[in-house]
């Protein structure tokens, strides 16, 4: 049986239980409403810190102890705080500066330079990997996954004396630079990555390579032709994770950037609840509130990306 | 258009296995030649050579007089189909088709008129705008077909293109592809497993085992006149019943012996195997075409053996039945040397080992499990050596 014709078989053996099972919907939903009281209580599970933080960035009292879930006195001062770039100190105290929006812009420039340059470097390694058979391939692949096998912490003394000397050469890459912070981040995941793409690289299959090859097209433009397109599923889960690892990252970040104004979202929040600025809980909760959609909407954005199936009708199925 | 020639062309992979010897072929201009034999005897191999896909071990391979061993696929100007059809599933058919006409830098104009060309001598103008998952299997057959026959290429190679096609489709896409061929007249290699397809699309058909070429004819001369053991027990269906035997002469008259049973070959056969005399008591080969199988009965006039009938499949107007016979049956499969080694492997007289195509009506009447006196047209009988599996010409 051709591919076609099981589709259009199972998509009417689908169609039948569809009318059959409208037909009996009321007997059926009444079976069923444990379910949607259970997914309502999951839904209110998953919610509950969500509604914390956005309790708490609208609730005037800036600390969490005596807080409540429903705020006393609604208020809209931690969002002014961070648009204007000051938090008031302690009574008699100065404001505190906070470019929270210098933080906002240096978190979206480094997370979505190290999340494309990870797709694409990483894309770039795969490709070779998977699809040429050179010296060192087997040593690569190894080298990759037994250098994952270290957590990124282990190296930040490391990375900080490298990023530390060679910024004394090269201005630009080096300490307080988000370059520096760029590269860093990018040799960090690298091996996952390449290990991840590789295995989705191979089940692309190598006729649909060697057809482009015989059709004229150099080992580049099979890459960007043809096996990009076909990879977009792991390319968007990747670029995705490597975005939302970034936005996310704190001790890195504060290692290599020390001037308030390089700082990233998750290193400058920080500064409202280490004390410094005394504990701004309610500031904090309102800066982390705003960083959260850039990362939900690139998540919607790159859903319809994140199915699968989309080698369908390359070959024989 | 141009030739492909093949000069003493070899290849070893990297891990040291041979696929390919000394391969020589001429495949001229404008021919559809078959290239054929059972998986694994460099065929595919050596078509995608000509492709570019594998590099040359060594020997020459050259297309329009140019040789091409150093060049990447995109300079040869060829166009491949493949088994799997490899088509790109993010393009619609008319990107598909148009893939290698854009990657050439063709003019707007150009790639639409020749994918409209292309799609119309294919019967795809009304799915050009789908992509390939939205057709069926014999559709998307085509669009690889497509996607090779709109660039023009100089030749077409295509790897067992039909058989991921169901057998009516198949037989349908063989005729298809033909006509196709000797309208646009563009050379054609073209790789099958499957020796029907061979014999019925192929202007020539080369014929190959285990890395080695072993003989290019027409479909009808690799039919009649098998240049060895091998091409005979694989061309034709059902194939080639080959017997052990040996030679005996009596009174000036030869005869092959089969197991117990003498079979006394006609003047006609002395003729086309002369090397048979002077051959007494050493073993050859005997092989009969089923065709050449009759009921005892109804050809009086041809000498006959006896054998047990164990099956008889009716096909309509024909059927096929399933003697055997006191005698070893010689596998063309393997190699013919380990063959008589191996000794009973293959050699068995516990299966079948005598087939022949009689008409219906032949067949009514026969029971299966009696012992029947079965004719042998010696007329096209053949002959081989036992040991070099060289015709006894």
């Amino acid at each position: 049986m051709s591919t076609a014709e099981h589709l259009e078989t199972s998509a009417a053996v689908g169609l039948g239980t569809r009318t059959r099972r409208a037909r009996r919907r009321p007997r059926v939903l009444g079976g069923t409403w444990w379910r949607h009281v259970l997914a309502i209580l999951v839904i209110l599970w998953a919610l509950f810190p969500i509604a914390y933080v956005t309790s708490a960035a609208f609730n005037a009292n800036q600390t969490l102890g005596s807080a409540t879930l429903v705020p006393e006195r609604v208020t809209l001062d931690n969002f002014r705080y961070l648009v204007e770039g000051e938090v008031p100190g302690r009574p008699g105290d100065p404001p505190t500066e906070v470019p929270y929006l210098r933080w906002y812009a240096n978190t979206m420039i480094i997370a979505a330079c190290t999340a494309v340059l990870t797709v694409l470097l990483g894309a770039l390694a795969a490709y070779a990997f998977s699809r040429f058979r050179f010296k060192g391939r087997r040593l690569g692949l190894l080298a990759l996954l037994l250098i994952q096998m270290f957590p990124q912490l282990l190296l930040v003394v490391a990375i900080y004396l490298i990023v530390l000397h060679t910024g004394a050469v090269f201005g630009f890459i080096g300490l307080n630079t988000l370059t520096g912070l760029i590269l860093v981040y990018l040799g960090g995941v690298m091996g996952v990555n390449v290990w991840l793409m590789k295995g989705f690289f191979d089940t692309i299959p190598a006729e649909l390579d060697e057809s482009a090859r015989v059709d004229g097209a150099t080992p580049a433009q099979v890459f960007w032709g043809v096996i990009l397109p076909l990879a977009a599923p792991v390319l968007a889960v990747i670029g995705l994770f490597s975005f939302i690892g970034v936005v996310n990252e704190f001790v890195i970040a504060s290692v290599l950037l020390q001037e308030q104004d390089k700082f990233t979202l998750a290193r400058g929040l920080w500064g409202f609840i280490d004390q410094k600025y005394s504990e701004n809980w309610g500031t904090f909760s309102a800066g982390v509130l705003l960083a959260a959609p850039p990362v939900v909407i690139l998540f919607l954005f790159l859903q319809k990306f994140i199915v699968s199936g989309l080698t369908g009708g390359a070959v024989k199925g | 258009m141009a030739d492909v020639v093949f000069d003493g062309v070899d290849k070893v992979f990297p891990n040291g296995v041979q696929a390919v010897y000394e391969l020589s072929l001429d495949v001229h201009d404008g021919e559809f030649l078959v290239l054929v034999g059972p998986s694994g005897c460099g065929k595919t191999t050596a078509l995608r050579m000509v492709a570019g896909l594998e590099e040359i071990t060594d020997g020459t391979l050259t297309i329009g007089g140019r040789v091409v061993n150093d060049l990447s696929p995109k300079e040869r100007d060829v166009a491949m189909v493949f088994q799997n059809y490899a088509l790109y599933p993010h393009l619609t058919v008319a990107d598909n088709i148009a893939f290698g006409l854009r990657l050439r830098r063709e003019s707007k104009s150009v790639i639409e008129e020749r994918v409209h060309w292309a799609a119309k001598m294919l019967d795809l103008s009304p799915y050009l705008a789908r992509r390939p998952k939205e057709l069926s299997g014999g559709q998307r057959q085509r669009v690889a077909m497509g996607r090779a026959i709109v660039r023009k290429p100089q030749a077409f190679l295509m790897d067992e293109p039909l058989s991921n096609l169901d057998a009516k489709l198949r037989v349908q896409m063989r005729a298809d592809i033909a006509k196709l061929q000797r309208d646009l007249e563009t050379t054609t290699i073209y790789v099958t497993h499957d020796q029907v397809e061979a014999m019925t699309m192929g202007d020539r058909v080369a014929v190959m085992n285990q890395g080695r070429l072993q003989q290019v004819d027409t479909p009808q001369r690799l039919y009649d006149n098998p240049a060895n053991l091998f091409v005979a027990g694989f061309i034709g269906t059902p194939p080639m019943n080959l017997l052990a035997a040996s030679v005996a002469s009596q009174n000036g008259s030869v005869s092959v012996q089969v197991g117990e049973q003498a079979v006394p070959l006609s003047d006609e056969a002395m003729r086309r195997f002369p090397a048979v005399r002077g051959r007494e008591g050493r073993e050859v080969v005997l092989g009969v075409r089923a065709d050449d199988l009759h009921r005892a009965d109804r050809r009086p006039d041809l000498p006959a053996v006896n054998a047990n009938l164990e099956l008889i499949e009716a096909l309509g107007s024909q059927s096929i039945a399933y003697f055997r016979i006191d005698a070893m049956v010689i596998g063309v499969d393997e190699d013919l040397i380990d063959e008589r080694e191996a000794d009973g492997e293959g050699v068995t007289a516990a299966r079948p080992n005598l087939v022949s195509a009689m008409s219906a009506e032949d067949a009514v009447g026969l029971r299966t499990g009696e012992r029947v006196p079965v004719a042998i047209d010696t007329k096209h009988i053949h002959l081989f050596d036992a040991e070099t599996g060289a015709p006894l010409r």
